[in-house]
């Protein structure tokens, strides 16, 4: 690793070190430790929200599939950002007014009962474990490949850093850091977008032009079709993108950390906007992969594009671009895992030991102790897994979480905060059909069985590799059924408080 | 308070579901179009001479923008109104 390298890395280690010391300060009830004691403005918000959200795999994945596949690739960006909407028309405003610190509190404000706060903060830890573990491996990966660094002493050194972040500093530390990478990831996008548009005079025919001498797509790399052949496979791919985040407990928890609604409103304005601006310079800079770099040196590096967005930078601005965005694809990973071991802490040391196991009755001190403790656990145990796992390829689970989510959590959200005769049979029947479908499908399908390059070299049983199609609506279905099928009823009176209440934090007591 | 707290919660999701109506047709009729018409959609639009599939695509990004937007205003008024609607109660 030369001095550059070196430099900027030990650069954002001290950075993200120093907010850590600041908010580890703060952090000293359980306020502060799980919500930042709602404390961050709008714009604070959105702005860690993009830095949750945007992970490895929406960086460096979507510059990598635009450089591949062209018109294809950039369709993911879409369905990520209009999936914002889904979260700020239906499930942000009553999630803040209802939750407390975790999702478990806001099922648990309408169905008060240990079995539902079990079921929820089971959900919550497993997506984002399954979410924490491919980031955790594509990291190690990653850095490997930019740095010469060996996988273990990678994964070993973003594990201790989310951990780190998490244990001492609590949300205070993790928003920061993600606020942090988002000023950093645009900046550097913005820069290297500039540079691409530079070396072309400003000329964005030049560079279309360039595009199609350099692909071996031709035209065709304009064009739709590269990546989707099948209408079933794009329209599932659409349907769990735009309806994952809407469920994803990472994102949902960090409604909790501003004050009030307006605040929460705020955030996912300005989250929309960093995204979206983001996601167009993501589209400048898979162009500008193909046009300088080229398809073939590119898929010489790495078969499946995820160096797009380094080498273009080492190809147009030299070893000093290069390290600058390896180690902002660094920030975007460190940042990410962070908030997903937050949010496993929340559902584990929150709802599972604090309202559980301590039957509620756990002292500040006591609950706080836990909290560290459940951080580090699940910051030395995801660290482990990813250790073990450097071989096998993770990266479908990136997508698995996506359809998780949309099929378990976002159905329970959702006919919990909108249906009145949502119940808890159908709580736990959305839950636990939305999960074992998902995962079903999954590992019978292509990404998981396939005689070439699958952990199951067979064929696979079930065709689809995304099957949002088949999980989601099962998730609905089970969670709607599982309500009708069963007896339980609430009176009407307890409905319409609950529902005025989740849409206006008025009529009922805060929780 | 009741009834008209209760009339104000109908209007904000009827906006609600208008939005997201627009919203949905909007951005699924981006996979179906590319689909089921990829010559059109391929074939050059007057803007600029770029397809009507990426112009449709880069169209998402503004109507996500202005979707928030819309939202965020009429919401302002909703709160003025809770807020009237809570102090009146009050008093």
């Amino acid at each position: 690793m030369n001095f550059t390298y070196f430099l900027f890395f030990i650069c954002i280690i001290v950075c993200t070190m120093i907010i850590t010391y600041w908010a580890a300060k703060r952090s000293n009830t359980t306020n502060h430790f799980y919500i930042a004691a709602g404390s961050l403005s709008g714009l604070q918000n959105g702005m860690a929200i993009a830095g949750d959200f945007i992970s490895a795999a929406s960086f460096l994945g979507i510059v990598g599939a635009i450089a591949l596949n062209g018109y294809d690739g950039f369709l993911y960006s879409i369905g990520f950002l209009v999936s914002y909407l889904v979260v700020m028309f239906f499930i942000a405003e009553p999630v803040h007014h209802l939750g407390k610190y975790s999702l478990g509190d806001v099922v648990c404000s309408r169905f008060p009962s240990n079995k539902m706060r079990f079921t929820m903060a089971s959900g919550a830890f497993l997506i984002s474990i399954l979410y924490m573990i491919p980031q955790l491996v594509a990291s190690g990966l990653l850095i490997r490949l930019l740095l010469n660094i060996d996988y273990s002493i990678s994964v070993m050194i973003i594990g201790s850093l989310m951990t780190v972040y998490v244990v001492f500093g609590g949300m205070i530390a993790t928003s920061w850091v993600q606020i942090v990478k988002t000023v950093v990831l645009l900046s550097g996008t913005f820069l290297l977008s500039l540079i691409v548009f530079s070396r072309l005079d400003w000329n964005v025919s030049e560079l279309i032009a360039k595009v199609s001498a350099n692909t071996p797509l031709r035209e065709q790399f304009f064009m739709t079709g590269q990546l989707f052949a099948s209408p079933v496979e794009l329209f599932s791919l659409q349907l769990a993108l735009v309806l994952g985040t809407a469920g994803l407990p990472h994102i949902l928890i960090r409604f909790f950390t501003v004050r009030n609604t307006i605040e929460v409103r705020r955030s996912l304005v300005s989250a929309t906007w960093i995204i979206g601006v983001f996601y167009m310079m993501t589209l400048v800079l898979g162009f500008g992969t193909v046009a300088f770099l080229g398809y073939e040196k590119l898929v010489a590096s790495d078969a499946t594009g995820n160096l797009a967005a380094p080498l273009l930078a080492g190809e147009v601005g030299g070893d000093f671009l290069l390290a600058f965005i390896s180690a902002i694809a660094f920030t975007t990973i460190v940042a990410v895992v962070a908030g997903l071991v937050i949010s496993a802490t929340t559902a584990f040391s929150h709802d599972i030991y604090h309202h559980i196991w301590k039957k509620g009755k756990s002292t500040e001190k006591e609950q706080l102790r836990a909290a560290r403790w459940t951080a580090l656990g699940i910051g030395l145990i995801s660290t482990l897994f990813a250790l073990q796992l450097e071989n096998i390829n993770v990266t479908f689970l990136v997508s698995l979480t996506f359809i998780v989510a949309a099929s378990s959590n976002l159905p329970v959200l959702l006919l919990t905060i909108y249906w009145k005769r949502f119940n808890q049979t159908g709580v736990i029947a959305g839950m636990v059909c939305g999960i074992t479908v998902s995962l079903t499908v999954v590992l019978l399908g292509p990404n998981v069985m396939n005689p070439d390059h699958g952990w199951i070299l067979k064929e696979a049983i079930f065709p689809l590799y995304n099957p949002g199609v088949i999980a989601i609506p099962s998730g609905f279905a089970a969670a709607i059924l599982g309500s009708l099928l069963s007896a339980k009823k609430e009176s009407l009176n307890d409905w319409q408080r609950f529902a005025i209440f989740s849409q206006t934090g008025t009529g009922r007591e805060r929780p | 308070m009741g009834d008209e707290l209760q009339k104000l919660v109908k209007q904000k999701r009827m906006l609600v579901m208008l939005l997201t109506m627009f919203a949905f047709l909007f951005y699924f009729g981006l996979p179906l179009s590319i689909t089921f018409f990829p010559e059109i959609m391929n074939a050059p639009s007057p803007i600029m001479q770029i397809s009507w599939a990426w112009l449709y695509a880069f169209l998402q990004i503004p109507m996500t923008w202005v979707l928030v937007f819309v939202y965020y205003s009429v919401m302002k008024r909703f709160d003025r109104l809770l807020k009237k609607l809570v102090q009146g109660d009050a008093a």
